[in-house]
């Protein structure tokens, strides 16, 4: 037998023995299952941490507005946010709200409320922001939605969103299509109504569950 | 109710108006190279509907069972090596991708072996596409969604459970279903007319597909009016004065409170 | 032995394939593959390139350690070890997305796993990886991602410019035209693509009849 075909009968018996091939899926099974253990050992606390961070980075403009926060950040003062869940009882099932308090110098400054719901197409998610005794809304911030774009898309821009700073709580707030005139009155995104109204009632709903726990745990 | 109420939102959502293939662009492989004649659309689009039913399942139960952070039956085993609370926070979900491929797998092969015994003829018609369909990205793409509403959901009682995962499985299989039967029909009747031979074949049924999907869009906004019609309103919507506003507003939270 | 060395000589050199797979045997223009990734992140550029690059890494990694292994497994195993291979690097992809480009990663959402079962890297490993040597394989896989890069770039340029006049999120055309939204919604994705390919078609056709002319 020439040297070639002696390799080739070593190969055609790796091929053909099963035992061998076993092995080899196995061999190529731990290497992977290392690889991605290694990756999420090395790469998880960085994703957690980007989850978290989504939400913590807008927290001074929230409260404060874009100002105030910017100088804030110039000035390297940084608040103190802990995140915690409140539970309302709606109709005999509990609801979870995910808030976050934020204290400056060992003061609450402030709350800001993760929610969502139903938008016009698919669910918006928004960040409220929050007065201390929960009596004003501070500031509003969209975190995910799927409206049309070039229409409903606009509930995104600082131009709408900066309507609700200064709205009181007490009072659900409420849309109109022309000019607003009082407290409670918001401009709807021209020709995207539904997606205004959808919004509102989100803001609404949260904020209606949440001013009477947030006012207690303020005090 | 309530429970219902989400899941006839979830089948309408998947299976219309946020259809799998003129929304969310999987399964574009198959639509596009379907066969022209409806009878064979239908049962691809069936035996695709059986296979996403049969994966969103398996990948519903792996993932809720053995993956995610608390898991039962990885926290049982890990409690053999591992303190309680450090198998409490095994996270499995780095290798959810891979398990969901395999069990995409297994599933088409369950219902090769199924087809081949009971329906014969049928399996000689299908040829090569019944393994084709492990590719088809429909199928993982229903095993995705349902782990984003598992994993990724901040609070861990709002992940969904099993009848949710399998609504939106079965009901986007159907609408994968109803958009490839169209198409087919549609590319009967286009066999008949003179198309321009650049536009022949692909090209053709991605413009076709295109005012489908445009027809489609009508949809929009149909769960949440339903939705809306639906639910009952919690308490009168009727704002009186702004003293009157303030009054329900409190007497509605006060009602309702139970602070954590 | 002469039968296997006429086969080897039948299958493109490495430059060959590298060529091959930018232009003549473009995955999306002209082998139809990868079309859900095609469509679905093509709204502007930035997706488009992330997603390109992605499916690169990918493809690469897939193609090289397929051809290693190409001696060593039997037919009925390989299917299984590409989709092992496949849906790791698609993992290690997803996860370096998520930690260092998370707002791009939350964009392409459900699309970056979905390329485990883009058609083009099986297509790839099945007809080049598994029967051809290392650098050949990474020759191919790298003019098949450039070829798929480019072709998403041409769909999201067109859908980006006439969708929302900005490119990169620059602005590019006049405040005053009226975005044609349809072009970033799924529609549009449609019927930009198909009109794309019509085209390509018919400049393939009339550079056929000028050579045939000749």
């Amino acid at each position: 037998m020439t040297a070639i075909q002696m390799e080739q009968s070593f190969g055609q018996r790796l091929k053909n023995s099963n035992i061998v091939q076993a092995w080899l899926v196995l061999t190529l099974a731990l290497l992977f299952g290392a690889a991605l253990a290694g990756i999420q050992i090395s790469l998880a606390p960085t994703i957690e941490a980007n989850k978290i961070n989504e939400t913590r980075q807008k927290v001074p403009e929230l409260i404060f507005g874009k100002t105030r926060a910017l100088e804030m950040a110039a000035q390297n003062k940084n608040l103190h946010v802990t995140p915690q869940f409140i539970a309302v009882e709606k109709q005999g099932k509990k609801v979870f709200y995910n808030v976050f308090k934020a204290d400056m110098d060992g003061k609450c400054v402030g709350w800001v409320v993760k929610t969502n719901g139903q938008g016009y197409a698919d669910k918006i998610e928004l960040l409220i922001g929050l007065a201390p005794d929960a009596e004003t809304i501070t500031g509003l911030f969209i975190l995910d939605q799927k409206e049309t774009p070039g229409l409903g898309n606009k509930i995104v821009t600082e131009k709408w969103r900066s309507q609700f700073i200064g709205k009181p709580t007490g009072t659900r707030l409420t849309v109109t299509k022309t000019g607003a005139v009082t407290d409670t009155e918001i401009n709807a995104v021209t020709g995207a109504t539904i997606s205004s109204r959808s919004a509102i009632n989100i803001i609404n709903t949260a904020v209606g569950d949440l001013k009477g726990p947030l006012t207690a745990k303020a005090k | 109710m309530n429970y219902v109420i989400d899941i006839v939102l979830i089948a309408i959502s998947a299976a219309l108006i946020n259809n799998f293939v003129l929304h969310y662009f999987v399964g574009i492989c198959p639509f596009v190279g379907v066969s022209r004649r409806v009878d064979m659309a239908f049962g691809m689009g069936c035996a695709v509907t059986f296979v996403i039913t049969i994966a969103a399942v398996l990948s519903w139960s792996i993932t809720t069972f053995i993956l995610i952070p608390g898991a039962p039956l990885s926290r049982w085993i890990a409690g053999f090596f591992l303190s309680a609370e450090a198998a409490a926070k095994i996270d499995l979900t780095i290798l959810s991708y891979i398990i969901y491929i395999f069990a995409i797998a297994s599933a088409v092969q369950f219902v090769e072996m199924y087809v081949r015994k009971f329906f014969p003829s049928l399996y000689k018609s299908f040829g090569v596409f019944l393994p084709l369909i492990t590719t088809n990205c429909a199928i993982l793409f229903a095993c995705l969604m349902i782990m984003a509403n598992i994993v990724g959901v901040d609070n861990p009682a709002d992940a969904w459970d099993l009848g949710r995962s399998l609504v939106l499985a079965a009901f986007g299989g159907v609408g994968f279903t109803i958009a490839i039967v169209i198409m087919a029909g549609i590319r009967e009747e286009l066999d008949l007319c003179d198309v321009p031979k650049p536009f022949q074949g692909a090209a053709i049924t991605l413009i076709v597909g295109g005012i489908l999907a445009l027809a489609f869009m009508g949809f929009t906004g149909v769960d949440s009016g339903l939705k809306k019609a639906l639910t009952p309103e919690p308490v009168a919507q009727v704002v009186v004065s702004p003293d009157a506003g303030q009054a329900l507003q409190l007497a509605r939270v006060s009602k309702s409170l139970s602070v954590q | 032995m002469e039968r296997t060395i006429k086969k080897m000589a039948d299958q493109p050199t490495t430059t060959e394939r590298f060529i091959q797979g930018i232009l003549p045997e473009n995955p999306v223009y002209r082998q139809l593959l990868g079309l859900c990734a095609t469509l679905a992140v093509t709204n502007n550029m930035k997706s488009a390139l992330t997603m390109g690059g992605a499916v690169a890494f990918v493809l690469v990694c897939a193609n090289v350690i397929t051809s290693l292994m190409r001696n060593l497994l039997k037919p009925h195993l390989r299917i299984v070890i590409f989709t092992l291979t496949i849906a790791t690097f698609v993992t290690i992809a997803d996860r370096f997305l998520a930690a260092y480009m998370y707002q791009m990663s939350k964009t392409l959402g459900p699309y970056i796993p979905l390329i485990i079962v883009n058609c083009i890297i099986i297509c790839r490993c099945e007809v080049c990886a598994s029967k051809q040597p290392v650098i050949t394989a990474a020759a191919d896989a790298v003019g098949q991602s450039i070829g798929f890069t480019l072709a998403m770039a041409s769909l999201a340029a067109v859908r980006e410019i006439l969708g929302t006049g900005m490119f990169f999120g620059l602005r590019v055309l006049p405040v005053a035209w009226p975005d044609w939204v349809i072009m970033v919604l799924p529609p549009g994705a449609f019927l930009t693509f198909g009109i794309l390919l019509g085209t390509l078609n018919w400049i393939d056709s009339l550079r056929a009849a000028g050579s045939g002319k000749k």
